[in-house]
């Protein structure tokens, strides 16, 4: 069954209030189109998660449309800081459950499995768990391990509604590879209710038949596919093209002020009317091209 | 004094030096990348270099802005996961030595990447744990890298990220974690821990610095043997290695 839809139809699946899994890390394989679209329709009172907190999720809280976070801490690399996150934190306008990567990877984990909860030797000691324990104390606890009698830290499963992954190739089932480390995203796909797939390139089914070890996500968690080329940028992905630092710089100066995101937000997506128009306020094919990956190293 | 090397190269070849052959090493981006590279090109071909992403043993030849960079994925012997990595390397017990660094670190190891100020008043947020505090909790042994500033080496450390020996003696095993913090490395010195205290002890003072330098720069007293040697300088193997193969660019060695 086609799964193929428009990054619009596709966004409007998403009831305000859901809780998203976002693939981006850092500065890569974010879903920066599908953020962008989001916030272009007015969803608003988000959750987020990821393991990584990464660029996607800083333009979301940036504009507003998210109201919890739960991640593992984050950056944009050498670029700067999460800087929406980080002021959503100090302000209090952002409810934040900080973990450690691997905590929010278990926590994955656990709800892709069907499992109660997932024990960790992670966090003890540490005041993350001391803030989560105050903070949401209903998402950590401790059991007595029946075969050794140690106690150890357990997590509850996380079950995002929606997780949105950034692909390189994806037939239109959503039968999808991923190119390059995958860090948290197959066991987000598979914790979630439902999966939209973003991919650079949807191919006939014919094509992933021929290497269905490469398919790290089955269709049959998929909602909808949305053909998207660049859809990440100014992240990079991994094969395809490589991140725009000029336009990761002009974001990070951006996030500076409260006016000077707003003049950014007005700009790259308030402004336009899709992907297509946004990819030509960015410099268009001429620029986009400049970005492709070499297929030996794949930057 | 003139040296003929920076702090920071110096930095990279202790790390480097606390390295062994067949080792398994989790590493962040900066100067661990530099001192992996440089151990694995000299004394140790045989360990295995992990970024939690999912990135084992990779080959770069260019630098990169961060461990997102797929330039420092180039070569790598597998693409994985987070649960490969974080889980079935380190959760379970197989990462030897973990590098870690920070924005402040206390008198027994703990490490804050998280926020500066008060948590219940007024703070900045910063980058927060990432994999720190699993490779702090996991690792084997883990070895501490930052630059050394009162304001970072610390009576009270505003949070803990990734605990080191806690609050010292056996309180470190009490909660259940192994291993636990094996050096310090700053630009002025290399720091071990009391067996049984687990208080920071000096080990060795860089060229060029004094005791007073060291102490004097510090916002907690370490324990102090009477006898300090200065810490070995770089080799000129060495040198060229991070001068010329490594960081020709500069990126990492700033």
């Amino acid at each position: 069954m086609s799964k193929l839809s428009t990054l619009s139809e596709a966004v409007a699946s998403i009831p305000s209030g859901s809780h998203l899994a976002l693939s981006g890390f850092a500065i890569t394989r974010c879903v920066m189109a599908f953020a962008r679209e989001l916030i272009r329709q007015g969803i608003h009172g988000l959750t987020v998660s990821q393991c990584v907190g990464a660029m996607d999720a800083d333009l979301l809280v940036g504009a507003g449309a998210v109201e919890r976070i739960i991640y593992g801490g984050g950056s944009l690399d050498r670029f700067g800081r999460l800087a929406c996150v980080n002021r959503g934190i100090e302000t209090g306008t952002l409810i934040a459950d900080e973990y450690s990567s691997l905590s929010v990877t278990f926590r994955y984990l656990a709800g892709s499995l069907g499992l109660p909860f997932m024990p960790i030797r992670s966090l003890r000691g540490s005041d993350l768990m001391a803030q989560l324990r105050e903070r949401s104390s209903s998402d950590l606890a401790s059991v007595v391990d029946p075969f050794s009698g140690e106690q150890w830290p357990v997590l509850k499963p996380l079950l995002p509604d929606v997780a949105v992954v950034q692909v390189q190739v994806a037939d239109a089932e959503g039968n999808a590879w991923i190119q390059g480390p995958r860090w948290d995203n197959t066991e987000q796909v598979r914790a979630s209710q439902r999966a939209i797939v973003i991919a650079e390139r949807v191919v006939s089914n014919e094509v992933i038949r021929q290497n269905p070890e490469r398919t790290v996500i089955p269709g049959l968690f998929v909602s909808h596919v949305v053909e998207l080329p660049y859809g990440a940028h100014p992240t990079s992905v991994y094969q395809a093209y490589d991140y725009d630092a000029g336009q990761i710089e002009a974001y990070v100066e951006a996030t500076r002020t409260p006016q000077a995101l707003q003049a950014y937000l007005d700009r790259t997506v308030y402004s336009v009317s899709d992907h297509w128009e946004y990819l030509e306020r960015m410099g268009g094919l001429k620029r986009l091209s400049g970005l492709q990956a070499d297929p030996i190293r794949g930057y | 004094m003139k040296l003929d090397y920076t702090h920071s190269e110096l930095m990279a070849v202790a790390g480097a030096r606390e390295l062994q052959d067949r080792q398994i090493v989790a590493v962040g981006l900066g100067l661990p990348v530099v001192a992996s590279f440089l151990a694995k090109q000299t004394h140790a071909p045989n360990m295995t270099i992990l970024f939690e992403l999912g990135v084992i043993d990779p080959q770069p030849v260019d630098c990169g802005v961060g461990l997102a960079d797929p330039r420092v994925w180039y070569r790598a012997n597998v693409f994985s996961s987070f649960v490969d990595i974080l889980g079935a390397v380190l959760h379970r017990g197989r990462v030897d030595v973990g590098f870690l660094g920070g924005l402040e670190v206390d008198q027994f190891g703990n490490l804050n990447t998280t926020l500066l100020g008060d948590p219940q008043g007024k703070f900045r947020h910063m980058i927060g744990s990432g994999g720190a505090n699993d490779i702090a909790s996991c690792a084997q042994r883990t070895i501490i890298i930052m630059r050394h500033e009162e304001r970072k080496l610390k009576q009270a450390i505003s949070f803990i990220t990734s605990p080191g020996y806690i609050r010292g003696g056996d309180s470190r095993a009490q909660t259940g974690l192994r291993g636990g913090p094996g050096r310090v490395i700053t630009d002025k010195a290399i720091f071990g821990f009391h067996p049984e205290s687990k208080q920071m002890m000096l080990v060795s003072i860089h060229p060029g610095n004094t005791l007073e330098d060291v102490l004097g720069t510090m916002g907690f007293a370490p324990l102090v043997p009477l006898q300090v040697p200065f810490t070995e300088p770089p080799d000129g193997e060495q040198l060229r290695l991070i001068r010329e193969v490594i960081d020709p660019q500069r990126m990492y060695m700033g």
